[in-house]
């Protein structure tokens, strides 16, 4: 076994720096952008009655998908004692930490009135338990502590609880993403978004993403803080993200081949063919799907890094367009109140202008993140360094 | 409600009648075509055939007040809650403004207000104003950043019930009293001699979207 020690990444302090500087100066912006919208009201995002979610749930689901993905894939060592893939597990829980804080902050800048969030979290006092957002709201909350006490226990690297507490936490997290879909998926007034299946969809689609990203920020941690690392756990890993892709897109095609049946019939149709069909066909299906598939089954480029991370950057691409693509044609399909062809505004189907204060703002969250991401890798131990006792590398022990 | 499609000449006179009323803010033609205008109350036209047999169907929509209500069930921070006597609320001060609710319903009867308006106070003509003569008002001042909807003029009903005057015939919502074909007809459903009563059992008639079952409270009556 390669013994792994854990080190921080030592930065160029320049680069450091000026990188530091660019992330402050766009977190900054979107906060301004977020107190703008909060002074002038939603008016100045894309949103409208029609189209009543935006980008921030967009990023929102997108980030809890990855944040939970991340940290399901941290129990392959953790949990199922898979010790080749020990390299990633702790940036993963890292990583899921990150991310779910974003979430956090995108759902809250999403509110109306984010002052009155904290509604949200009195679970069965001020909350109707039956809105599937409550019971999120339990989720999420729970999850935050979750994974902040994995991430301790593995740095204080008690053995004991963190095999406990990542099966804990692998179940949390399947459920986080599993809620996230009921969200969508038990709106019957929105045929694009309901569907039982919704949750199984997006908890394929979390893993999926989840790993995808792990592969890409792994990879480039590596390279960027010029460390040796074996290839072969990735390539397994690669394996490992081409099944969850094929899963994910069977998901999706029963979902949109249950629903070409009627009564969903005209909205799916107006999806694959409609105005955002471009949208469907090359980002959604062709990113995410095909493509990445393609990438991963070739006899040769699977076996490259960078077909792996070309692979993992499309199906991270892919995904954020998979959930742009439930949320903002779900919602602006217009409604059949009443059989035959309503005229004016109320037949049309909703648009969603991406203003740039909206733009801004998510921007602004993902700067966020990379903020707390790079002072996590400066500052906490979280890549290994393989130590080179053991050249050539031992057979591999197989669990 | 009752709403006589036989008798609705699409003057939106109800639309005017609700704004004025619940002091609804008007918008501007872009914010009425990018579909940002609150409308507690619209009037759609629905068209079947095609030249020179067709019909169109003027059919006004105010929330339907659902028996089921996906909007009650969906809202995290009961702020969208069920009257005992059936009238779906919105309570502005419990609303964080997540606009599931406006996913959830069916019949695009809710708005989320996404300005500052200049109008903040509900300014009613017919209220004395004085607040200890009827109650404490669940939402005294507009704010952006909620979502709102049609309250069936809870506020009349209530006074109404209170200086014990009949319900549907001395005290009807403002888009029931301003329509001049008289179309909508106000009452409560549970009583068995009402007009709604007598209304419903002497025509055909349809709710919006039965399909869903959500045991809205509007009905329409055949033309």
């Amino acid at each position: 076994m390669v013994k792994l020690s854990y080190t921080t990444i030592d930065f160029k302090p320049r680069g450091f720096y000026i990188l530091n500087a660019i992330l402050v100066a766009l977190t900054v912006a979107g906060f301004i952008c977020f107190v703008i919208s909060y002074m002038e009201g939603h008016r100045v995002f894309g949103i409208s009655n029609a189209v009543p979610w935006g980008m921030a749930i967009i990023i929102t689901v997108y980030l809890i998908g990855l944040s939970a993905g991340s940290l399901m894939l941290s129990s392959l060592t953790y949990v199922f004692g898979r010790e080749e893939y020990r390299l990633i597990s702790r940036i993963a829980v890292f990583l899921a930490v990150v991310l779910i804080f974003g979430a956090m902050v995108g759902i809250s800048l999403d509110l109306g009135r984010p002052e009155k969030m904290w509604r949200l979290f009195m679970f069965f006092v001020a909350n109707n338990m039956r809105s599937m957002f409550a019971v999120n709201g339990i989720l999420y909350g729970g999850y935050f502590a979750i994974s902040f006490v994995y991430l301790g226990l593995i740095f204080a690297e008690k053995m004991k609880f963190i095999k406990k507490m990542g099966i804990l936490a692998m179940v949390w997290a399947a459920m986080v993403h599993m809620g996230t879909g009921a969200i969508f998926g038990f709106v019957a007034a929105r045929p694009i978004f309901y569907s039982p299946l919704k949750p199984f969809e997006f908890l394929a689609a979390a893993m999926a993403s989840g790993l995808a990203l792990l592969i890409i920020v792994v990879i480039f941690a590596f390279k960027l803080s010029k460390r040796d690392f074996k290839k072969e756990p990735f390539f397994s890993l690669g394996k490992l993200l081409l099944g969850l892709i094929i899963a994910l897109a069977v998901l999706v095609l029963i979902d949109k081949l249950t629903h070409l049946y009627s009564p969903h019939r005209e909205p799916t149709l107006w999806l694959l063919t409609g105005p955002f069909a471009w949208l469907f066909w090359i980002f959604q299906v062709g990113c995410a799907y095909i493509f990445p598939i393609l990438l991963l089954i070739h006899p040769r480029v699977k076996k490259t890094v960078g077909g792996l991370l070309v692979a993992s950057f499309l199906v991270v691409t892919g995904i954020f367009f998979e959930r742009f693509l439930v949320v903002i044609p779900g919602t602006a399909h217009p409604m059949p109140f009443y059989p035959g062809q309503i005229e004016g505004i109320w037949g049309e189907a909703g648009s969603f202008p991406i203003t740039l204060i909206e733009l801004l703002m998510c921007l602004g969250i993902f700067s966020l993140m990379g903020l707390f991401f790079i002072h996590g890798c400066r500052n906490l131990e979280l890549l290994p360094i393989i130590e080179r006792r053991e050249t050539p590398p031992p057979p591999e022990t197989v669990s | 409600m009752v709403i006589d499609l036989d008798k609705c000449t699409g003057c939106q006179a109800c639309t005017i009648a609700c704004k004025v009323e619940n002091n609804v803010p008007h918008g501007s033609p872009e914010e009425q075509r990018g579909r940002r205008e609150i409308y507690w109350n619209k009037v759609i036209a629905v068209t079947n055939g095609k030249y020179p047999h067709v019909q169109t169907m003027l059919i006004p929509m105010p929330c339907m007040h659902c028996e089921q209500a996906p909007c009650v069930t969906v809202c995290p921070a009961k702020a969208t809650y069920r009257r005992e006597d059936g009238i779906v609320m919105q309570d502005f001060r419990k609303c964080i403004g997540c606009k599931y609710c406006m996913v959830a319903c069916p019949y695009g009867a809710r708005s989320f207000n996404n300005k500052e308006q200049d109008e903040k106070e509900y300014h009613r003509q017919d209220l004395p104003p004085d607040r200890k003569s009827w109650g404490q008002w669940p939402f005294p001042t507009r704010t952006h950043g909620v979502v709102e909807k049609c309250t069936f003029c809870f506020h009349r009903i209530d006074r109404g019930i209170k200086e014990g005057k009949k319900i549907g015939k001395e005290v009807v919502p403002a888009c029931v009293e301003e329509c001049p074909s008289n179309a909508r007809t106000f009452g409560d459903l549970d009583d068995p001699q009402g007009e709604v009563s007598r209304l419903l059992s002497s025509r055909g008639w349809t709710r919006l979207r039965e399909e869903l079952d959500t045991k809205c409270k509007v009905y329409y009556l055949f033309k």
